[in-house]
């Protein structure tokens, strides 16, 4: 991912008016059987990483932002759960966005 | 230099000399016959339950690397669960970029791809604005491909000799990054 320009964007201070979805980490062996991952690639920049989170998914921008260096850093991240279907079009949704994203089953 | 400015109602200005209009133009309009590239341009059916039913044949991925990026495989490690995957979204994956390119060559508003001597000054609505970022996003992976850009590389790239025919293009890989954000910056999610 590059990183030029978009590090102050990472750092800022949380959005406190903003309610956080619950943690998808919390959730996914539960109920839920498929997830979606996004993964690093060296084009895309840090701060429309970030963009995409928030205005797909409709994360707040501090889990958008922490879901983003985990992709930076880790290599992926999950960035959403649910059945297949849903997933089916979460990552065609990111593919039109030009993110790198795959589905696939939570324990698998 | 500021290309991109927030105006009330979520809107977006957009002011762009000549030269730099008419670039993203030429690589707009070269993405659309990239993202049509090997499409069979079959008349759907007009029958509604015909048209409902209607699934593509299986497709392999794309054999150009840059075409691959765009569309890539859905499934990691399942090359059967991928084709399946082409096989019901990718013509409509493709429909959707093309239809991003034309908002932005629409948008620009240069007809026959004549650029003037004046700026070009308009505004982005909101669906635009995100037509306009993904567009972006998709010149710039295309970009990446044809250089063949990787992580961590920058200097290799900054220190491309002058005459080196990657560094024009690498250049406007760049500034298509520096348009890129300065959109971001003033897009309200």
């Amino acid at each position: 991912m590059a990183a030029y320009a978009t590090i102050s964007r990472v750092t800022a201070a949380p959005d406190a008016t903003t309610v956080e979805r619950p943690d998808v980490d919390e959730v996914v062996q539960v109920e839920l059987p498929w997830i979606t991952l996004v993964w690093d690639d060296p084009v895309n920049l840090m701060s429309y990483v970030t963009f995409v989170f928030t205005d797909y998914f409709k994360y707040s921008k501090t889990k958008a932002s922490r879901l983003m260096m985990q992709v930076h850093t880790e290599g992926r991240a999950v960035v959403s759960t649910g059945n297949r279907e849903e997933m089916e079009r979460d990552v065609q949704a990111m593919h039109a966005y030009g993110l790198w994203a795959t589905l696939q089953k939570s324990d698998a | 230099m500021s290309d991109f400015r927030a105006r009330g109602k979520g809107r977006v200005a957009v002011q762009l000399p000549p030269y730099a209009a008419g670039l993203i133009a030429s690589l707009t309009r070269q993405l659309v016959e990239l993202l049509s590239d090997g499409e069979v341009q079959e008349t759907r059916s007009t029958d509604p339950l015909e048209a409902m039913l209607e699934v593509d044949t299986p497709r392999d991925r794309p054999e150009d690397p840059a075409l691959r990026r765009l569309l890539p495989d859905a499934h990691r490690d399942d090359a059967e669960a991928s084709a399946e995957f082409r096989r019901f979204t990718e013509r409509s994956l493709r429909d959707s970029k093309v239809a991003d390119a034309k908002t932005v060559l629409e948008t620009l508003g240069l007809p026959g791809g004549e650029v003037g001597e004046a700026d070009l000054e308009f505004e982005l609505d909101r669906d635009q604005q995100r037509a306009w970022l993904r567009c972006l996003t998709d010149l710039r992976l295309t970009l990446a491909e044809r250089l063949g850009v990787e992580s961590g590389d920058e200097d290799t790239w900054a220190g491309l000799p002058d005459d080196d025919e990657r560094r024009p293009v690498y250049e406007i890989y760049g500034w298509l990054g520096y348009l890129l954000e300065s959109l971001i910056d003033v897009v309200k999610v």
